[in-house]
Formats: structure tokens, sequence, C-alpha cells
């Protein structure tokens, strides 16, 4: 197993610094998401990691010794898969090839990875002419195919349909356990980030902001910009930034207090959520079971189960 | 419409008899154009390459030289080899003028920047991703680009057909540079050009339809290939 560090590493492009991380490292074995929203240089991170941008300064080392171009000892998946011409067969064998792996050792080597991906169906089939999941699939397979102490996917979970997305959310934390590869997984989706790592490293316009363990950063976000790119609802009160999980606003009564005035309601099939405001954030309360809706216009008491507190905001 | 019906009659008798003459030109002709060709792709493929995978100061300005270069008329890449070999001229010494030699000159130059550009264009189009995934997965540099050249080999073989097309179907630099002679020079466009200007209508319509059927023999061979390759 090898341990991925990041010393002092900026990117620029055209004049513009987008990386600018200070130290930063994934434990041996680990799995992380880089999480942040979009333009924040997570793939740029990733491309350095994987020796396909060289820092403008810094150094990337993986297992003690600085990355190159074409490291053995890492596999990429690309956000947007790309395929040679040929099956996706042989797509996979070319990167064993690459890799120096023996002839007779690589049909079984497809075979398997092919089973424990289900693309067993797609080896057949012209690379470039599959659906957008399945090229998805067919990358992540071609990843773990190379068997690599390093493993960086970028978006694995992007072009999946809604059941798709839920069974991979399944799939490739199980799939990543069985190997001993130290992994970082790039999304800009919070759940993706909480259902695939167990580590998690806030990116925001090229900086850190938070990395550490998942559940403790989500438990205790360093400032109100993480919080609230963490999915939290943000309300100013007093002189203080109050920050609540989704979900969790209730009419109930609660130590801290607010007055939402309600708009129009959504019915979500098995649940019905006011759309309203507190001051002017945006919020939603979810209504149980047998609950009248407030009139729109009309303003009710409401307070969160739960919440976090930052200073002025 | 009487006279080209006569003149394809006796095109035809004049190619079925096996005329010497006509077709030691149209060998001529295939020998000098696939020589040209083959030197333009020697050097044309890989400056396409290079155009297309690499930045660096002045690119985009030989880019447009190349495109610029596509379309540039024969004559005037005649002209200017003519002034270069001409015996008064800075290569005069090498005895080329007036050679087969000189022809194949004027032809490659011809052909190179429609090679170059077909293939930059070809390799261009390849997601832009293609040579970062090959070199993840571990190929050398020499490894990435032929893999490269095998993904764009529809449009490089596009590159061959379209430079091969443009020297074979070339008049003016072959005229100004072969003197299209009589046994030596002379090749199917220059002896079409004399055989119309001598009025000898036959013979005009028998060597433009062999050079007809060159043209469409080998660019159907290659069209063959590609397709193929496809498929």
């Amino acid at each position: 197993m090898m341990d991925v560090t990041l010393d002092g590493v900026t990117f620029s492009r055209d004049g513009r610094v987008v990386l600018d991380i200070g130290e930063l490292s994934f434990p041996a074995g680990s799995t992380t998401a880089v999480f942040g929203p979009n333009g924040s240089g997570k793939t740029t991170l990733l491309r350095c990691i994987a020796g396909l941008e060289h820092p403008t300064r810094g150094t990337v080392r993986v297992g003690g010794e600085q990355v190159r171009r074409g490291d053995p000892r890492i596999a990429i998946a690309f956000q947007q898969p790309v395929f040679l011409q040929g099956t996706v067969g042989q797509n996979l064998e070319l990167g064993l090839e690459l890799r120096g792996v023996p002839a007779a050792s690589r049909g079984p080597r497809v075979a398997s990875i092919a089973r424990e991906c289900r693309i067993e169906g797609l080896l057949d089939r012209p690379a470039r002419a599959l659906s957008a999941g399945e090229s998805q699939r067919v990358s992540l397979a071609r990843t773990l195919l190379l068997a690599a102490p390093v493993t960086l996917l970028d978006e694995p979970l992007s072009g999946f349909d809604r059941v798709s997305w839920l069974h991979m959310l399944e799939e490739i934390p199980a799939l990543l356990s069985t190997r001993a590869a130290t992994t970082v997984v790039v999304t800009h989706d919070r759940e993706e980030a909480f259902r695939l790592a167990e580590r998690i490293v806030i990116l925001v316009e090229g900086r850190v902001r938070a990395s550490g363990n998942t559940a403790a950063i989500y438990r205790a976000p360093p400032d109100a910009e993480t919080a609230e790119l963490l999915g939290y609802t943000l309300v100013e009160a007093e002189g203080r930034v109050i920050g609540f999980a989704p979900g969790s606003l209730t009419r109930e009564p609660t130590p801290l207090r607010f007055r939402l005035e309600a708009g129009r309601v959504v019915d979500l099939g098995n649940q019905r959520r006011v759309i309203g405001r507190i001051g002017a954030t945006r919020v939603e309360l979810a209504l149980l079971p047998g609950e009248s809706a407030p009139i729109p216009g009309s303003w009710i008491d409401v307070g969160p189960a739960d919440w976090v507190e930052f200073g002025g905001g | 419409m009487g006279d080209l019906g006569a003149g394809l009659r006796d095109a035809l008798r004049l190619i079925l008899s096996g005329d010497a003459e006509v077709y030691a030109i149209a060998i001529r002709t295939l020998l000098i154009s696939l020589t040209a060709t083959v030197l333009s792709l020697l050097i044309g493929c890989p400056a396409g390459l290079l155009l297309a995978r690499h930045r660096f100061p002045g690119r985009t300005l030989l880019l447009s030289f190349v495109h610029a270069g596509m379309g540039m008329p024969p004559v005037v890449v005649g002209l200017f080899i003519w002034l270069l070999l001409t015996r008064s001229g800075p290569l005069g010494d090498l005895g080329l003028i007036y050679t087969p030699s000189a022809m194949v000159l004027a032809q490659f130059l011809i052909g190179i920047p429609i090679v170059t550009g077909f293939t930059a264009a070809s390799v261009q189009a390849l997601p832009a991703l293609l040579p970062d995934l090959l070199a993840s997965m571990g190929a050398s540099r020499i490894r990435t680009l032929w893999l490269l050249v095998r993904e764009a080999r529809l449009g490089m073989l596009a590159a061959v057909m379209a430079g091969f097309g443009a020297v074979i179907s070339e008049v003016g630099a072959s005229m100004a540079v072969g003197g299209n002679l009589r046994g030596s020079t002379r090749v199917l466009t220059t002896a079409i050009v004399t055989a119309t200007g001598r009025g000898d209508l036959a013979e005009a319509t028998a060597l433009g339809l062999i050079l007809l059927a060159l043209a469409l023999a080998v660019t159907l061979s290659l069209t063959v290939l590609q397709q193929r390759r496809t498929g």
C-alpha cells in the first residue's frame, strides 16, 4: 500500500492559480473523496496526482517517490471515458498490454474484472458505441484491472440514470474494498462523497477548506461556506450564522425558533414539503403524514432539531 | 458529340492496341506521383502529428501556412522549383532541371501541405484525453504516437488519397520543371496538354482515360482499405 502526499503544490494555467494546496496527504489504503463545486480544481488535483500535469510548484509523491507521467503505480478513470477503436475486450486488454502483462494472463484477468464489474455482456461490443452508463462501468473496470496501488476516479458516477446510480453507489465501495489501493474519488455530489469514501477533502477555488474523516467534518464543518457546500441551510440570526442539515427543520418545539413564511407545497408522492423562506433563505419543511399544509403567505414557527453555529455572517 | 464519340472510340483502340509510348507515359506518371506521395507522407505525417499534438509559439501561423499551401497553384510551385534548379539558379549545378527527379521534387512540395493538413486535422479530431489515457496506462511516447496514428487512420488514408490525387492531376509544375520531354519527363497530364494542342483528340482522350483509371484504381484500393478497417 502506498500513501499519496502533496507538498506545497500550486498549479497555474494562463497566469491564473488553479490550485494552491499546502500539505495534503491521502493515507495508504484509504478512500478519499475530493469534493467541491464545479471549477474548484478537483480534476486538476487528480491530474497532478496522476502525473498528467506538472505542478507549477511543489511535489506530489506516491509511496515517498515523486510521481511522473505514465507512473505505473497509478491508474486513473477520466470523467469522460475515452476508448480506442475496437471492442470493450480489446480496450481492456490494451491496458494490460501497455503495463507489460504477459499475453497469456491478460484474457483471464479481463474475464475476471468483467465478472466483478458486471460487464461480461459488453466485452464484444464496440467500445465507442456504449451508453454513458456502460462507458463509465467499462472505464471503472479498465482502471481497476490495472491493479495499481493508487486508483484515481474522476466523477465515476456521472452519466448513470437514477437506478443505476444507486446500484453503483453500492458496487463501487464493494469493488474498492476487495483491493488495498489508495483511492481518490472526485465528485461534486455530496451524497456520492459520503457513500463512497471514509475521508473527504473539500476544495474551494483551488484551496483545501477541510480534510479528514467524512462524518466528523459533516458534524462540525469548519466554516459556514463549507457547511453550505455540505448541504447545510444557513440562516442568519442575531449576528450569528446558524446551519442546519436538510430535513432537520420541524414545527415541533425546539430550543431555537424561526419564523417561516410559507410558500407553495410540493407533493413528492411519499412526502409533502413546504417551500418557504426564513428571512432571505429558501428552506424546505417536511410535513408529517396527515399534517395540514400552511396557507401560502402565512407565517409559522419552526426550528431545527440539530444545528451548528458559526461566527458573524 | 460526334467528335467526342469518335475520340472515345479511337482512344479505346489506342489503349487496347498496347501503344508502347502511351503505356510508358502511364508508368512514368505512376512512378513519379507515387514517389512524390510517399515522400510527402514521410514529412507530412510527422509534421501533421507535431502540429496537432504540441503547442508552441508560431504554431497557428504554421498551420495557416499549411492550410494556404493546400490550395497553392501547382504552377507556382513549379516556378519556384524552376528558379532553384535552372542552370543559373542556386541549385543549378545539380543538373536536375527537366528530369523526373525535378518533377518528383515539385510534386513532393505540392503534396506536403495537403498530407500535413489532413493529418493534423484527423489527429486533432481524436478525443483530447486519448494521449493522457495512453500515457496513464503506460504507453511510451513512440507507442502513443503509433496508437494515435492507428486511431486517426481514416483521416490519414484520406491524406494519402488527397495527396496522391493532387500530385497525379497537376500539370503546371510538371510542365515547368519537367519540360514535357518525350521519352523522359512526359507524364499523362503534360502529354494530354500536348496532344490537345496539336489536335490529336484520340490520343488526348486515351491519355485522359488512363489518367482517370490510374487515379481511380489507387484511390479505390485506399478506400477499400479504409472502409475495411473501419468495419
